[in-house]
């Protein structure tokens, strides 16, 4: 048993509000994502966590027991951080068994054995007697993954492990930080500022801003259905729009968007409610199949590989278009009120 | 794989072992303040306490007579009773302003002092800086010296060179010249401080310009400057600030000279320090201690004004791309080129006459009895004098006990200088303050220390009913350890300040208590600096003359500097002897600094 729990956690830096009141349950055995802009409170959070930060109210519990005056060390949590932080003085053997000092390996087994197979779960085998000084910055974070689990921790804590790395090696290594996760089947907190790779690895993620925690949800649910505004912007491209209520019926509702109607789904606001809705550039469709037509002129056009992103305006709004080719001038885009997502 | 909660190690409550490791940073931060509060601050408070209880009463008396006494500072004493009168002479005959006061002369030297000693060094920053040849960074790496050489050591070179029967005598009657006669002198005195303070200049004058980016000169030159005037407008400007703080520390260090001037000036020329030891010699103490009262709060205010200074300048360090150095030696000469290396030669010539000289002096006469070759004067060290006055300082103790007492000395300043820059390196509220305190030791010199402690622990001091006393070597030895332990924060805080503290926070992680990640992890990581540090403390015990020369006062614990300050003018033999194996000793402790310790931590390097 190792679920986390945060119970309205607070950090302030004298008159500076790191975290505004954090509520957050992770679950046993989850992979636990904590996404969000810079200085959002992600990393404060795990550091309350770890141990490593006294927050200046609310409570943290780890395994249903209070961790307030719980040293890191006492803990059992396992932690890498961004820089990887292996010691330089020590080998990667001695690195990895570092932990072992304090805590008998797992298992039964010896404290050797104990290295190998870690380095081996990283796929780092043999690498015993290297200095950490000349590994890759792609090893080295598996040697700290390794080192970090060696003494069987209740939870790991990844604070943002793959920033400083290259974008293709931070595809493989999540894979293998996902896989080696589920393997053990440990609890997982990670925090990135990566929207995408928050979505690709995690059982669930938060969505933190400005010290407070947004949405929480299993990615599809957050991407889906963005419970604020901050939320449907942050992850992913979106076009959010904002309008008055005219009809509201169990079949849905007609929006007023700067003199245009458009059909939304149902939803339980009142004729006159001011309504904001979002809708993702992939469902706007170019040359307009679909109930809701908007004739947007095309600013400027990116080309990302498997298609292209239109910058375009419409009616004073920035508008956001996926195409397969690139259009100029002013073009019809189509999108189905069943793609639409009211935020509220 | 989730370890349970019934794991002993990592159980949320705390086993008991445990909760004692937990209270070793703060046990180990109130030993050290209680350990400099004793060896420190309690000593200065009695001289403090001296300077204003006079038989039990409190008086402003004595500080009253040091601060407005004619015979301490001058006519700033009719300027406090008499200005009018004051004014009216001065204007009516502008000369006859009368004299300084041993304050103003001693402000006046160290002015002196600092001016010559910026006038020394800065071409040696302008060399190191903008040439390159063989054995610069060797030379660059000298400039760290002065750190540890003795400044009594110092007194005996320039004597053996300056001297009446000196090298510069030998030289000129050889060559058929009437001889100098040099010291004592104010000058001598004012060319031993450069000696000592120059290549401190030298020093944070290079790291200032070498830290000037090149890319913000060629910004300079493309914007239409000339050499000269992209000089003057993007280096000068941040040189200035590296110049003030070594000219700062300079007249700190001059202002409160000892040694040097013990055995240079002779009677005439004494500064505040020369009168507080003086005093005390007489018996005299509420004096000395009112001298020592106003001197140490001249000194403190400086250091203050220094610290608040050098903080403000660290911050603005970046990463930068230094100046290119050109080739002494130039492929093709041009009229500049001419003139500049010729600059160079003649300043090589004045630094071979003011380091060297006094230095190859001091070996020679050191291997020379009456010009021929001899190694009389290290017997003489050796012998064990049965006969001469119980007075007398005999040389073979004197090696015994510094070489003793460095070892003591290191002992208590190495743990304490660690515990300290542990302590200061961690973010807290209120931390200037306890940087401040802990380097207090820096500011205020080893007379003030050495005086507190002999009428302090040394007399006796009475607490819950029993009378404390400690003997010379114990005072000798906590007097060392408070001027050394300074210099081991100054190698060891930087370095654990730059350490990432994920290495901490991982080891934490992994199950070390906070006392285990010191001893595993930081320790081990800034171990160059820490045997630096040990080097640094080892050579100031070795040189340090202030503080033991007060505490030695009548005892057997003199050091071979004390030794070499008696043996000046009676047997400079063995005073050159002396001050060569002293030179020894710190060159050693200066290679370790350098091979160990790379670039002196803390010391503008």
């Amino acid at each position: 048993m190792a679920e986390v729990d945060l119970t309205r956690l607070r950090v302030e830096y004298g008159d500076t509000t790191a975290l505004a009141g954090v509520d957050l349950s992770v679950r046993d055995g989850e992979f636990f994502t904590l996404v969000g802009p810079s200085g959002c409170g992600k990393t404060t959070t795990l550091r309350c966590v770890a141990g490593f930060e006294e927050p200046t109210g609310g409570r943290v519990t780890v395994g249903g027991e209070p961790m307030a005056g719980v040293p890191p060390e006492a803990r059992g949590v396992g932690v890498v951080f961004q820089n990887y932080a292996l010691f330089p003085h020590m080998t990667v053997g001695e690195n990895v068994a570092y932990g072992l000092k304090f805590a008998d390996p797992p298992g039964g087994v010896g404290r050797d054995e104990r290295v190998a197979d870690l380095l081996d779960l990283v796929d780092m085998a043999g690498f015993e007697g290297r200095d950490p000084g000349t590994l890759s910055g792609g090893q080295r974070q598996r040697v700290a993954l390794a080192r970090a689990l060696a003494p069987g921790p209740r939870l790991l804590l990844l604070d943002e492990p793959m920033s400083a790395l290259d974008a293709r090696l931070r595809e493989r290594l999540r894979v293998q930080v996902r896989e080696i996760q589920q393997e053990l089947s440990i609890t997982t907190v990670y925090v990135t500022h990566d929207q995408e790779e928050a979505l690709a690895v995690s059982d669930r993620v938060a969505v933190m801003n400005d010290g407070r925690v947004e949405q929480v949800g299993a990615p599809r649910d957050v991407y889906d259905a963005p419970a604020t505004r901050f939320v449907a912007e942050f992850l992913g491209d979106n076009n959010v729009l904002t309008g008055e209520v005219r009809a509201s019926t169990a079949e849905g509702c007609t929006l007023d968007v700067r003199g245009h109607a458009l059909r939304v789904p149902p939803c339980d606001a009142a004729v006159g409610d001011r309504l904001t809705v979002c809708v993702r550039p992939e469902d706007l469709r170019v040359g307009g199949g679909g109930e809701n037509r908007l004739t947007v002129a095309v600013g400027s056009a990116e080309f990302l590989g498997d298609t292209t992103r239109l910058h375009c305006e419409w009616e004073g709004t920035p508008v956001t278009v996926r195409a397969d080719r690139d259009p100029t001038g002013t073009v019809t885009v189509g999108f189905d009120p069943a793609d639409v997502h009211v935020i509220g | 794989m989730s370890r349970g909660s019934s794991d002993p190690a990592h159980a949320g409550g705390d086993g008991r072992g445990r909760s004692a490791d937990r209270y070793a940073l703060p046990v180990l931060a109130v030993v050290t303040a209680l350990l400099l509060g004793a060896l420190f601050y309690y000593p200065v408070a009695t001289v403090l306490v001296d300077a204003v209880v006079v038989n039990g009463r409190l008086t402003a008396g004595p500080l009253v007579e040091v601060l407005t006494g004619e015979f301490y500072v001058g006519w700033l004493a009719r300027l406090l009773t008499d200005p009018a009168a004051l004014v009216r002479e001065t204007l009516r005959e502008p000369g006859a302003l009368g004299t300084l006061g041993l304050f103003g002369f001693t402000a006046w030297q160290a002015l002196l002092s600092t001016v010559a000693s910026v006038a020394l060094g800065l071409p040696g920053a302008w060399v190191l800086a903008r040439f390159e040849f063989p054995g610069r960074r060797a030379l660059r790496s000298v400039t760290i010296l002065p750190f540890v050489l003795p400044s009594v050591m110092v007194a005996v070179g320039f004597y053996s060179m300056f001297g009446a029967s000196g090298t510069l005598n030998a030289l000129l009657s050889a060559l058929g010249l009437s001889e100098l006669d040099l010291l004592p002198s104010l000058g001598a005195i004012i060319v031993a401080h450069a000696f000592y303070n120059a290549p401190l200049v030298t020093r944070v004058t290079t790291a200032a310009w070498e830290s000037v980016d090149a890319g913000a000169v060629e910004t300079a030159r493309s914007l239409g400057a000339d050499p000269r005037r992209a000089f003057r407008d993007v280096v000068v400007p941040q040189l200035l600030p590296a110049v003030l703080m070594g000219a700062t520390l300079t007249f700190v260090f001059t202002f409160a000279s000892f040694p040097i001037v013990l055995a240079l000036g002779g009677a005439r020329y004494a500064t505040v320090e020369v009168f507080v030891y003086s005093a005390v010699r007489r018996l005299d103490y509420h004096e000395a201690a009112a001298l020592a009262a106003v001197e140490a709060g001249v000194s403190l205010t400086l250091t203050a004004i220094y610290l608040r200074y050098e903080r403000a300048q660290s911050q603005r360090r970046r990463d930068t791309r230094p100046p290119a150095r050109e080739s002494l030696l130039p492929d093709s000469w041009t009229r500049e080129r001419v003139v500049s290396r010729l600059a160079v030669a003649g300043y090589a010539l004045v630094v071979a006459v003011v380091f060297l000289g006094p230095l190859a002096s001091m070996i020679y006469g050191s291997l020379t009895v009456e010009g021929r070759l001899s190694l009389d004067a290290y017997r003489f060290l050796l012998r064990r004098q049965t006969a001469g006055a119980s007075f007398q300082v005999r040389p073979l103790p004197a090696v015994v006990n510094s070489l003793l007492f460095g070892v003591g000395t290191l002992a208590v300043a190495l743990p304490t200088g660690v515990a300290m820059s542990v302590l200061t390196t961690r973010r807290f509220r209120g931390r200037w303050l306890v940087d401040a305190l802990s380097m207090a030791p820096l500011a205020v010199s080893g007379i003030v220390v050495g005086l507190g402690m002999l009428r302090g622990l040394v007399f006796g001091v009475t607490a819950f009913g029993y009378r404390f006393t400690v003997t010379g070597t114990v005072a000798v030895v906590a007097a060392h350890a408070v001027g050394a332990y300074p210099f081991v924060v100054r190698t060891v805080a930087p370095p654990l300040e730059s350490l990432d503290r994920s290495l901490v926070e991982s080891a934490r992680a992994l199950g070390a208590s906070r006392l285990r990640a010191l001893v595993d992890i930081e320790l081990p990581l800034v171990r160059a600096g820490v045997v630096a540090g040990a080097a640094f403390a080892f050579a100031i015990s070795v040189g340090e003359f202030d503080a033991t020369v007060i505490l030695a006062e009548g005892s057997g614990s003199y050091t071979m500097p004390v030794a070499v300050e008696r043996f000046i003018g009676r047997r400079l033999g063995a005073a050159t002897a002396m001050g060569t194996v002293l030179l020894a000793v710190t060159t050693l402790s200066f290679l370790v600094i350098e091979r160990v310790g790379g670039e002196g931590g803390g010391f503008g390097g």
